[in-house]
């Protein structure tokens, strides 16, 4: 175990059930490193993980107070545990792209437009990788998984012209970034600077699945072949080529550009009960 | 004390914070908006707080975040919101979060009739999740000022229990104007048999034991206690586990820590004429209770010997209110009769039990005597389609 585990990782839970050759980890690492370079400390943070690999690999790592929600809902839950908790207690949720894009969009829209104080990690497997490698609204068009033997041909969030970023920038949120795990130092930044953020971040950051992903679509579990194939189609914003998919860096930065959520509500309370207060109704 | 001619939504809201509720996330629906309504009102008065959810799903999602942040939370609902919540409820019972839900019945499947009373969810709060291997505790109210204090009640057993507690109201009692008393202070409260819990923060590392102990304080998060919860079936320390043992611990722990303790609440049922051994037990809860209490009355006044049982703790079913062997008849705002499956299944083995459903409008009290009069002279209550052939 390296010193970002020892200090903030639980030795039960590390090195977790991960498949051979998976992404997970590099991600899971960079925003350790992230944590460490904001200088905060297992008590400053309450961890949320959802359903699916990214989910139930990341539950229960972190040494301090953590929860797994239900499928896709754990942005509610977490909107209603900012409420509770004081506003210097960072809430950082690691999820899957299905939870985030698919299940809980509606959710994740409706924390985004309150911009509430949460740092969201979407740790993009290209699909349900858990349930054994179906499709789901980020796999590229044409990318065979068991749902789309015969090559995914639906539009999704990675079709041209359409963006999930697109999408949540459009409902409020005041930080977003995407990356691939291979981004490393490039990735903490943009990472540290949504946990920085009073509001609602939300880091984007695809990863390989050499045992579904990579044996269905590159015919091989050879995890230097999907990483390869995810590094050769991710390009820096601005550096993007014709065949690029995922352009890389921080897509949209409003941070602490307007009220943050449970703040908000904690104002509006506290001056009903000044009004209240001055007309002796208290 | 300061007494209202109010809503049961108006009652609840005040027995909510009595009860020491101070989080309540809503999603309008008919007929429990207007206890949103009135939260949205108190809720900052009493430094709480109040939320809209972007579904009821949401709304419950919401309330168990807070909860699992110390707060005391509730939320409302009808039927139609009340099978949203059946993914946040299972992670309540599994995570033992304390946290009360009214469900304000109205007519059904679906969106039905939206402004009239049914009883169609009788079943479906013993089982509002997937999966089974657990208990739930129901409450059903008959009246606006029972509602309040049902609701303090309800708060009290979730946090004792430290599971989800659904109020089962219907739309009669939840938009009913009535008489209400509303304590002011403490003594009042007990004087009035209210009962509370304070809200506990567990401080681990056992969050959950495999016995069937009450009285543990909830998993609060933000103490820095290493606390997890999650949707998983848990070790004792809240660790993610697929081993089947561990499933048995948690599902011994989730069924029998309230079949073992139901002394708690097996005083909350109300007997009409029960003390001579009736002929003729009539069973319900909520709001057809009052007709049926009129009814057996008059049915009294007559020389029957017909007696009447309301039930107000609906689950865990009261089976030791059905001993007797007499013929019962269950009187039920739905058409298909779920009140009765129960009924039956806990009589004793030759026991007759009849059923008498109306849906949207109570049974008048003159069609209920006519049921009676049959059922004492061993005649059958025949149906002939949709129509009733007579009674």
């Amino acid at each position: 175990m390296d010193h970002l585990s020892k200090k903030y990782l639980r030795p039960r839970k590390i090195p977790s059930s991960a498949c051979s050759g998976c992404g997970l980890g590099i991600n899971h690492k960079a925003l350790m490193q992230a944590i460490y370079e904001l200088g905060l400390e297992v008590e400053d943070i309450v961890w949320g993980t959802s359903i699916g690999c990214a989910g139930r690999q990341t539950f229960g790592t972190w040494k301090g107070d953590g929860f797994a929600g239900t499928h896709g809902r754990v942005y509610a839950i977490a909107r209603g545990l900012r409420l509770a908790l004081p506003p210097e207690k960072k809430i950082i949720l690691t999820v899957g792209d299905g939870d985030a894009f698919g299940i809980g969009l509606l959710h994740l829209i409706h924390a985004a437009r309150s911009n509430a104080d949460l740092t969201i990690v979407v740790n993009d497997n290209l699909g349900y990788m858990s349930t054994g490698g179906q499709y789901g609204w980020t796999t590229p068009q044409g990318t065979k998984s068991d749902s789309s033997p015969y090559g995914m041909y639906e539009h999704n969030m990675v079709s041209d012209g359409m963006d999930i970023l697109g999408v949540l920038k459009h409902a409020g949120a005041t930080f977003l970034a995407r990356h691939v795990s291979m981004d490393g130092p490039r990735a903490v930044e943009s990472i540290k600077k949504g946990i920085a953020n009073r509001g609602l971040s939300l880091i984007h950051i695809v990863y390989p699945c050499p045992t579904n992903v990579g044996s269905r679509e590159l015919g091989t579990r050879d995890a230097v072949t999907i990483y390869n194939w995810i590094k050769n189609q991710a390009a820096p914003i601005g550096q993007e080529r014709s065949d690029t998919l995922w352009a890389t860096g921080v897509y949209h930065d409003a941070s602490n550009s307007r009220p943050e959520f449970s703040e908000s509500i904690r104002q509006h309370i506290g001056s009903i009960r000044r009004q209240r207060l001055h007309e002796n109704k208290i | 004390m300061k007494r209202y001619l109010e809503t049961g939504n108006f009652a609840v809201t005040e027995g909510a914070i009595l009860a020491g509720c101070r989080f309540f996330a809503g999603y309008p629906i008919t007929p429990a908006t207007e206890l949103a309504e009135a939260m949205a009102y108190r809720m900052p008065q009493v430094d709480g707080i109040y939320i809209q959810g972007e579904d009821e799903c949401a709304a419950l999602h919401l309330c168990i975040g807070a909860a699992l942040g110390g707060y005391k939370v509730m939320t409302a609902t009808s039927g139609p919101g009340y099978i949203l919540y059946a993914d946040p409820y299972g992670w309540a019972i599994g995570c033992e979060i304390p946290l009360v839900i009214l469900n304000s019945g109205r007519v059904g499947p679906v969106s039905g009739i939206t402004g009239a009373p049914g009883q169609g969810e009788f079943y479906m709060t013993r089982y509002p999740t997937q999966g089974g291997n657990f208990e739930t505790i129901v409450l059903a109210p008959n009246s606006a000022q029972e509602a309040m204090a049902m609701t303090v009640e309800a708060f009290y057993l979730a946090e004792r229990f430290r599971t989800p507690v659904t109020i089962l109201a219907d739309q009669l009692v939840t938009d009913g104007f009535e008489d209400i008393s509303v304590p002011e202070t403490e003594e009042e409260m007990k004087a009035m048999g209210f009962r509370t819990w304070p809200r506990g923060i567990h401080r681990g590392p056992v969050f959950y034991p495999a016995t069937d102990e009450i009285d543990i304080p909830p998993v609060v998060l933000g103490h820095n206690t290493g606390a997890l919860c999650s949707d998983w079936t848990p070790t004792e320390e809240g660790y993610d586990t697929e081993e089947v043992v561990a499933h048995h611990k948690h599902a011994y722990r989730l069924i029998f820590k309230v079949r073992n303790h139901r002394d708690l609440f097996s005083h909350l049922y109300e007997k009409t004429f029960m003390d001579d051994d009736p002929d003729l037990v009539v069973v319900s809860f909520g709001t057809p209770s009052r007709v049926v209490n009129t009814a057996v009355k008059k049915a009294r006044e007559k020389g029957l010997k017909v007696g009447a049982l309301r039930l107000i703790h609906l689950w865990p079913f009261p089976d030791e209110l059905f001993k007797k062997k007499t013929t019962y008849l269950s009187v039920e705002l739905n058409w298909d009769g779920q009140l009765v499956r129960e009924v039956r299944r806990a009589v004793p083995k030759d026991a007759e039990v009849h059923f008498v459903g109306s849906c949207g409008d109570l049974p008048a009290v003159a069609e209920l005597l006519e049921a009676f009069g049959k059922l004492l002279k061993g005649q059958p209550l025949a149906r002939k389609g949709w129509e009733l052939e007579e009674w």
